[in-house]
């Protein structure tokens, strides 16, 4: 289990991060994930064996976001 | 306090609406809306991946040849596969507008409550001046946060307790239903507001009615209805591309709500630093200075210190009066068919304020301790202004 935090691109209200955080149910290997919009970054702990961080990053692209390791 | 809902107000939060509140807000709340038809449209990726399967097979198969019965029932299976795709779409009609109606009754109410807030926290012009004020500064912190200015603006944002958007996040996934479901979902938008529809509550707070305060969520959320309506059925990433696009549009919006606001903060305390009073003073000093008299709307009043206004919808004339020093004033202020802000008519620096009648007069005493300087009156929302200048 890995725990990181990124820092998120393109997020401009509450409704982004429940976006977001809608994708810890959506991403199989996601344990929790916790989207900042202050802080405009997201703590992300989830199964290296079951995603990868490009996996994870390549949703929230989909998503219209932008993630990088903080 | 007056009740009469402000054309000017109303007007300029439909139009937020229209040109920028409803993309402000649709990535999420398409979003929500596609899941509460989750069922359909994992119909739909379930039919495209049959489909994709029938055709993986026939291509597996391809060297061999299929008989004509084979065929047919391959064509029978993509054909019935493909088919309900099109009612969806038509259907996809309805929970939008459940959605969207739902959350238009769901805004108006918290309006009317808002702007009872408002009128809570009303206690004299000068705490309104002060709720206004701030409420200004929250609009430009929020305008700035839009332009992305600086990161320290992300605080004006207010977020929703995450146990609010989690519900709202899982009970859209869980629950289908065509009509409930949109209507429910609608309805707790108002627990995921975005920045443009924080400024709006904010201002309807503001108004310090009710009836105003419903008036103006419902002309903004009225005036996202139709770009929400047609931008429902383009794909999120579209939605997405506008919003970022359309940020710039609504930082600029906010930031002029901002200052009307402040403006009229500052009328209301009767300060003479707002811009309409600024520009009036600059206006009589320059006609002053080069002799032009007549271009300075000044009455006096007649010998027993009586003095009349009009209060139209368009402000109060005239809005310069000049009065010697130390004597007391007897103002009327007439209406007639006035239906704008205009009829709450407030004098900060004497603790005045009252509801003028649609048509009618009322007669205020202005005593000789405040005949001094400059008395400003202003309507209650501190848009229009005139003052008394003592000498």
């Amino acid at each position: 289990m890995a725990k990181q935090v990124f820092s998120v691109k393109g997020m401009h209200c509450s409704a982004c991060v429940m976006t977001l955080e809608g994708l810890e149910d959506e991403l199989a290997g996601i344990r929790s994930l916790k989207v900042s919009l202050h802080k405009q970054r997201a703590e992300i702990e989830y199964d290296e064996k079951k995603i990868s961080e490009d996996e994870i990053r390549r949703a929230f692209e989909r998503a219209g976001y932008g993630l990088a390791r903080a | 306090m007056s009740l009469d809902p402000s054309s000017n107000l109303l007007g300029l939060a439909f139009i937020t609406g229209v040109t920028t509140g409803g993309l402000s807000c649709l990535a999420v709340q398409a979003g929500l809306l596609a899941t509460s038809v989750a069922r359909q449209a994992e119909t739909d990726v379930a039919a495209q991946l049959a489909i994709k399967h029938v055709v993986a097979q026939r291509k597996k198969r391809s060297n061999r040849k299929l008989t004509k019965e084979q065929r047919r029932s391959e064509r029978a299976a993509l054909a019935t596969l493909a088919q309900p795709e099109k009612p969806k779409r038509r259907n996809a009609a309805t929970p939008i507008a459940l959605f969207l109606s739902a959350k238009l009754v769901a805004y108006t109410v918290l309006g009317v409550f808002l702007g009872w807030l408002g009128s809570v926290l009303q206690l004299s012009p000068y705490s309104r001046a002060a709720l206004q004020i701030g409420i200004g500064i929250f609009m430009l912190g929020t305008a700035a946060r839009l332009f992305n200015l600086h990161p320290i603006f992300r605080y004006f944002v207010i977020e929703p307790p995450r146990f609010i958007t989690r519900f709202v996040r899982r009970y859209a996934k869980n629950n289908a239903s065509t009509v409930a479901t949109p209507l429910f979902l609608g309805t707790l938008t108002i627990f995921i507001p975005c920045g443009v529809t924080q400024a709006m509550m904010v201002l309807a707070v503001g108004t310090g009615s009710p009836l105003l305060g419903a008036a103006i969520m419902f002309a903004f959320i009225l005036g996202t209805t139709p770009v929400f309506f047609g931008l429902a059925y383009v794909a999120t990433r579209l939605g997405e591309v506008l919003h970022t696009r359309f940020l710039r549009v609504a930082g600029a919006v906010v930031l002029i709500l901002g200052l009307v606001s402040i403006e009229g903060g500052l009328n209301l305390m009767g300060s003479p630093y707002s811009v309409s009073n600024l520009l009036n003073s600059a206006a009589v000093s320059i006609a002053e200075a080069s002799g032009n008299y007549q271009d300075v709307a000044a009455a006096q009043p007649d010998a027993n210190g009586a003095i009349t206004i009009q209060a139209s919808n368009g402000g109060y004339s005239p809005n310069l009066i000049k009065a010697p020093t130390g004597k007391p004033v007897s103002l009327t202020v007439v209406t007639s068919g006035t239906t704008g802000c205009t009829r709450g008519f407030v004098i900060p620096s004497i603790g005045f304020q009252r509801s003028l009648p649609e048509t009618g007069q009322i007669t205020i005493s202005i005593p000789a301790s405040a005949a001094n300087g400059n008395l400003r009156y202003t309507c209650s929302m501190g848009m229009y202004s005139g003052y008394f200048e003592f000498a």
